[in-house]
């Protein structure tokens, strides 16, 4: 039998007022938002903050900003709302389409883009098509803040780049340049409630409507301790024209580029012929999407 | 064909409200006042000599009323089948799975109990563990139950007709080999109880079960209480598919520590306890060696099983035999050999799960069936119409089956589907296949050798005539047997649907061997059926020596008296009436006599109105060893059609489209029965493509939860076509038999079926994963 354990819930009612308790609480305090992860953890007792600090009423952390170039998705946004907005569903598709696969309509109603984010699992379903996007993030302590790069922020399992004191409070996305597509696919057991036993986000940007291909970037999850960039894909896809063939070689590519476990979801050498699968069909639908096809 | 008021239509569950609107209670949601939660201490070896228990620090944890071990509980064995009671409450001088209960806490809350339960200190001396049941059965291994050496819970060794002197006369003989994983029964509402002893000496066990009457007896046995004293009884509950149909330990735990303290007592199990409590489907290895003749007729089969039984036999000696004899039907079988073997290992124990012992034997045959009329180059729906047996047909293992409208089902799905514009004609990577499939409609032997009768039922009026309580110890655990009872109880006196109260699920209420072995609906029903109109003749008996005109000018009909000659003058009769019930809302009214005025008059006269019934099969079956095990007073069967797409790129495999028939013999309720054939192709396709309980190498459950054992969703789920044959049951009331569980019959071999027709590989390891497929894909391509 799990039961949480005891401790302090804290309420903050802006952001200062977060910094500021968290920053008080040394290490002890920890962020609450969705609590789909956190609660499990703390019901499990392998978390046992002495205090939980509460997004839940600061203002501003729950929207979608239109920046210089781009958008800044609050880290309260709950996932559901990433398959509400037409913002996101047409320009940020892939993130959209992660969304959809996340979880269950139940967990997405209180799972947030930003615990999904912190919470560092292997298998996050948000990760990737943000890291695909070249997202950012905001991190904030009292009397500071920082942005970093998705993919310098997460670490391994459960580690980021946070510290203690730092809340996450926005992600930031750069707009798709023209000529761009991307995908995200999800490979799961059942069609529902799943955690990926390979998924591949993938976004390409060409230099002109028939161009080769400026900017790709392929990234692979649940293959390595964080999702990681298929490094030799990317490499042997910039510069060239989007054939069949080289995306053939690229998929080849990127199941070298990763280096999977066997566990309770999946053989490592199931794992990496996914990722090979995963990364051509991702490109392939890339490519149409450019095409308008 | 004969009309019915309530029965054969889609009326609404009686507790659809409740449960529609989350009004509907469960254990857990109960509370009694002065109640005191318990907790188990569970062994985290899989197999160890307990050298020692101390339960000092526990005792002395404040809020915390008793503790118990084997010293307190005692040690009397129990189990499932008399033949094989194998466990105590507590252990004593070993643990053999882990999970396997050592000791219990009551405490003033949750919290405390568990928190003493952590302060048990228990010595261990750690055993070898035996995971493998082939490595359980080798010669010279460490026994886990002394009575049992070579670690074999049972044997069954049984041949019908001559099958090595029948496969000389076979054209084509192949053998194959199939498995399966242990499965979890995976129902919502985890095990729950609340047991309270009173002052008098009276237990009343609160509790989400299958089967009342199997756990007063075994809860009166064990805590050594008259049978009288015990009254278990069952609010709602969330589903059971078999793993709750007997005793547990939380329940005999809770009423020792109700008995100790005098307070009530809950106890409810964890997600990873239903788990670890398991008692749901084995895992099956069978080795099957059919022979035909080259036009497709089956003459023999030889059936080799073992089974994984786990730590102790639960259900198991009913699942080894049933892993043989329900392959002795739906096909003319004249030649049957089968050897089963279920070996003890160190992991939680197996029992029953819908579709008992053999939907694996059923999957196995099934599929290997498909590869003979490939072979034989016959379509495989043809091959299986061809040697169906018929109505009135015995097989070689001395099942009747009374009824049997096996060939309506297949006709029906064969047509439903489009199966002859599919088969063989779709493209690669998308898939057709058939299979069939048959259950018993009730076991036709109580579990405990007995006369008993399986099923009682007592109706009584209220006494204004209006309200008619059904009192039945049937257990409704969602399949809906409360509505298929009060419907049978309505038509059966001539009332409304509205006008029966049900009254359920509580040893106080009668006898009902409970919900197992798809079994109520006819044999509850019968009871229920006797019962009402038991209640009919004696109201009308009185109104007949009231009005003196015969019982047979008259009748019953929609609450309303039909005088089928002279209508007699009831005005006095009415006006007493109204004038009894002065201010009350609902006076008789319009032309006809109603049955609460008739009911009030039978009340004038005999004081309390009650009608009874009562249910057993009678002589069935054949009288050999085992005999009892597959024999049932009737049979349903069902065939379905399944497509499939299969991704041959990653080996996912999508369900696109089930066509299930079955026959129930006659729907009571048609809404319900689709209900039950739509939830057994769930299970079928959760087992068939994604469960699997998985171990460590230390005999640990790794995935104990509902995100990593993975059930179907809604969206794993193709929409179903329905088909409902009716081939009037002559054993059962009404026309009626089982739909529980025969469904889940067919649905497995028919998405392996399905599966080869899309890829040309057979699969015989379940589940069908997409890296098993892939897989299997892959080393075929090198071939």
């Amino acid at each position: 039998m799990h039961l949480l354990p005891k401790f302090d819930f804290y309420e903050a009612y802006d952001m200062g007022e977060a910094c500021k308790v968290l920053a008080e609480m040394k290490s002890e305090g920890k962020i609450i938002a969705g609590g789909t992860d956190i609660m499990v953890n703390m019901k499990k007792g392998l978390l046992s903050p002495k205090c939980l600090i509460s997004l839940a009423r600061i203002p501003g952390l729950s929207g979608i900003e239109p920046t210089s170039g781009g958008i800044a998705i609050g880290s309260n946004l709950i996932v559901s709302k990433l398959l509400e907005f037409d913002l996101i569903r047409k320009k940020y598709n892939l993130l959209s389409k992660a969304a959809s696969v996340l979880g269950s309509p139940l967990i997405r109603n209180r799972a947030t883009i930003g615990g999904n984010i912190v919470t560092a699992r292997p298998a996050a379903d948000l990760p990737p098509p943000l890291m695909a996007m070249g997202a950012r993030v905001v991190l904030k302590s009292k009397g500071k803040e920082r942005e970093l790069a998705l993919d310098d922020f997460l670490v391994g399992p459960g580690q980021t780049k946070i510290k203690s004191t730092e809340i996450l409070v926005s992600i930031i996305v750069d707009e798709p340049p023209p000529f761009t597509g991307g995908d995200y696919i999800k490979l799961m057991h059942r069609n529902a409630l799943e955690i990926a036993i390979v998924a591949v986000a993938v976004q390409i940007t060409l230099d002109g409507p028939d161009g080769s291909i400026k900017n790709a970037r392929v990234i692979l999850s649940s293959v390595a301790p964080k999702a990681i960039h298929a490094v030799s894909a990317e490499k042997v896809l910039i510069g060239e024209k989007p054939t069949e063939k080289l995306f053939k070689k690229a998929a080849a590519l990127a199941s070298t580029d990763c280096t999977p476990i066997t566990d309770i979801r999946g053989g490592a050498q199931y794992r990496c012929a996914m990722v090979e699968t995963l990364t051509h069909r991702a490109l392939s639908a890339a490519l149409r999407q450019i095409k308008g096809k | 064909m004969k009309e019915f008021a309530i029965i054969n239509t889609r009326l609404p569950k009686v507790d659809a409200w409740a449960k529609a609107t989350g009004d509907a209670r469960y254990t857990d949601d109960l509370s009694m006042p002065n109640m005191l939660y318990g907790a188990l201490l569970q062994s985290p070896l899989a197999h160890a000599r307990i050298k020692s228990i101390d339960i000092s620090r526990a005792k002395r944890l404040p809020g915390v009323k008793d503790v118990i071990t084997a010293k307190e509980a005692g040690l009397i064995k129990y189990g499932v089948s008399p033949a094989r009671y194998d466990e105590t409450v507590f252990c004593d001088q070993k643990v053999r799975y882990i999970g396997d209960e050592i000791a219990a806490v009551a405490a003033i809350d949750l919290e405390t109990a568990l928190e003493a339960v952590s302060l048990i200190e228990v010595e261990y001396e750690e055993l070898p563990i035996l995971l493998d049941p082939f490595e359980a059965m080798k010669e010279g291994v460490i026994a886990i139950h002394d009575e049992f050496p070579n670690n074999i819970c049972a044997e069954v060794h049984q041949e019908f007709g001559n099958v090595e002197e029948a496969f000389k006369e076979c054209d084509y003989i192949r053998t194959d080999k199939f498995v399966n994983k242990k499965q979890d029964g995976a129902f919502i509402e985890p095990q729950s109880c609340i047991a309270f002893y009173d002052l008098n000496g009276n237990l009343t066990l609160t509790t989400s079960t299958q089967t009342v009457h199997y756990v007063q007896r075994t809860v009166a046995m064990v805590l050594g209480l008259p049978v009288g004293k015990v009254r278990v009884t069952k609010p709602c509950v969330g589903g059971g598919f078999g793993p709750k149909a007997s005793a547990n330990t939380i329940e005999l735990a809770s009423s020792i520590l109700s008995m100790r303290t005098g307070r009530p007592v809950k106890m409810t199990f964890t997600r990873e306890q239903v788990f670890q409590h398991s008692r749901a489907r084995h895992q099956f290895w069978h080795e099957l060696t059919t022979g035909v003749k080259k036009d497709g007729s089956l003459i023999a089969l030889k059936n080799t099983c073992h089974m994984d039984g786990g730590a102790y036999s639960s259900f198991g000696i009913a699942t080894v035999y049933y892993g043989g004899s329900l392959l002795g039907a739906p096909y003319k079988l004249p030649n049957m050999k089968y050897d089963g073997y279920r070996m003890y290992t160190n992991k939680p124990a197996n029992g029953a799960q819908r579709g008992h012992g053999g939907v694996v034997a059923r999957a196995a045959w099934e599929q290997q069936l498909d590869v003979i009329a490939e072979e034989l180059g016959m379509d495989p729906l043809e091959m299986r119409l061809k040697n169906m047996m018929k109505r009135g047909d015995t097989t070689c293992n001395d099942f009747n089956m009374s009824s049997f409208g096996m060939e309506e089902c297949l006709e029906a799905i064969r047509d439903g589907s489009g199966w002859k514009k599919k088969k063989g004609k779709l493209p690669k990577g998308k898939g057709i296949g058939v299979a069939c499939g048959f259950f018993v409609s009730g076991a036709g032997f109580p579990i405990y050798r007995s006369e008993t009768f399986h099923s009682t039922a007592m109706i009584k009026l209220s006494e204004d005539g209006g309200t008619i309580n059904l009192y039945t110890a049937a257990a409704d655990i969602g399949q809906g047997s409360d509505t298929i009872l009060t419907m049978m109880a309505a038509e059966a006196i001539g009332v409304r649907y509205e006008d029966v109260r049900v009254l359920s699920g509580d040893t106080d209420f009668g006898v009902d061997l409970g919900a197992y072995s798809s079994r109520q609906t006819l044999m509850s029903g019968h009871a229920v059926k006797q019962a009402g109109e038991d209640v009919r003749d004696q109201v009308l008996e009185v109104l007949s020596r009231n009005f003196k005109i015969p019982v047979e000018d008259m009748d019953i009909k929609k609450g309303l008296i039909i005088f089928k000659k002279k209508k007699p003058d009831f005005s006095v009769l009415r006006s007493t009436y109204i004038k009894e019930h002065r201010g009350w809302v609902d006076p008789p009214v319009g032309d006809e006599l109603t049955f609460k005025e008739a009911a009030r008059v039978a009340y004038f006269e005999k004081g309390v109105v009650v009608g009874r019934g009562s249910y057993k099969p009678g002589d069935l079956g054949g009288k050999y060893k085992g005999a009892a095990v597959g024999t049932s007073p009737a049979y349903g069967c069902s065939a379905q059609v399944v497509e499939v797409t299969v991704d041959m790129e990653t080996g996912k495999v999508t369900i696109d489209d089930m066509t299930d028939a079955h026959d129930c013999g006659f729907a009571i309720n048609p809404t319900n029965i689709e209900g039950q054939m739509q939830g057994s192709l769930s299970m079928g396709v959760g087992e068939a493509l994604f469960e699997e309980i998985k171990f460590d190498d230390k005999g640990r459950v790794v995935n104990p939860t509902l995100g990593e054992y993975r059930i179907p969703t809604a969206l794993d789920m193709p929409n179903v076509n329905t088909i409902i044959i009716e081939s009037n049951e002559p054993n059962g009331p009404w026309g009626a038999k089982e739909v529980g569980e025969g469904a889940i019959m067919p649905t497995i071999p028919a998405i392996l079926n399905a599966i080869y027709d899309a890829t040309g590989v057979r699969v015989r390891e379940l589940p069908v994963t997409s890296e098993r497929l892939f897989t299997l894909m892959k080393e075929q391509e090198k071939k």
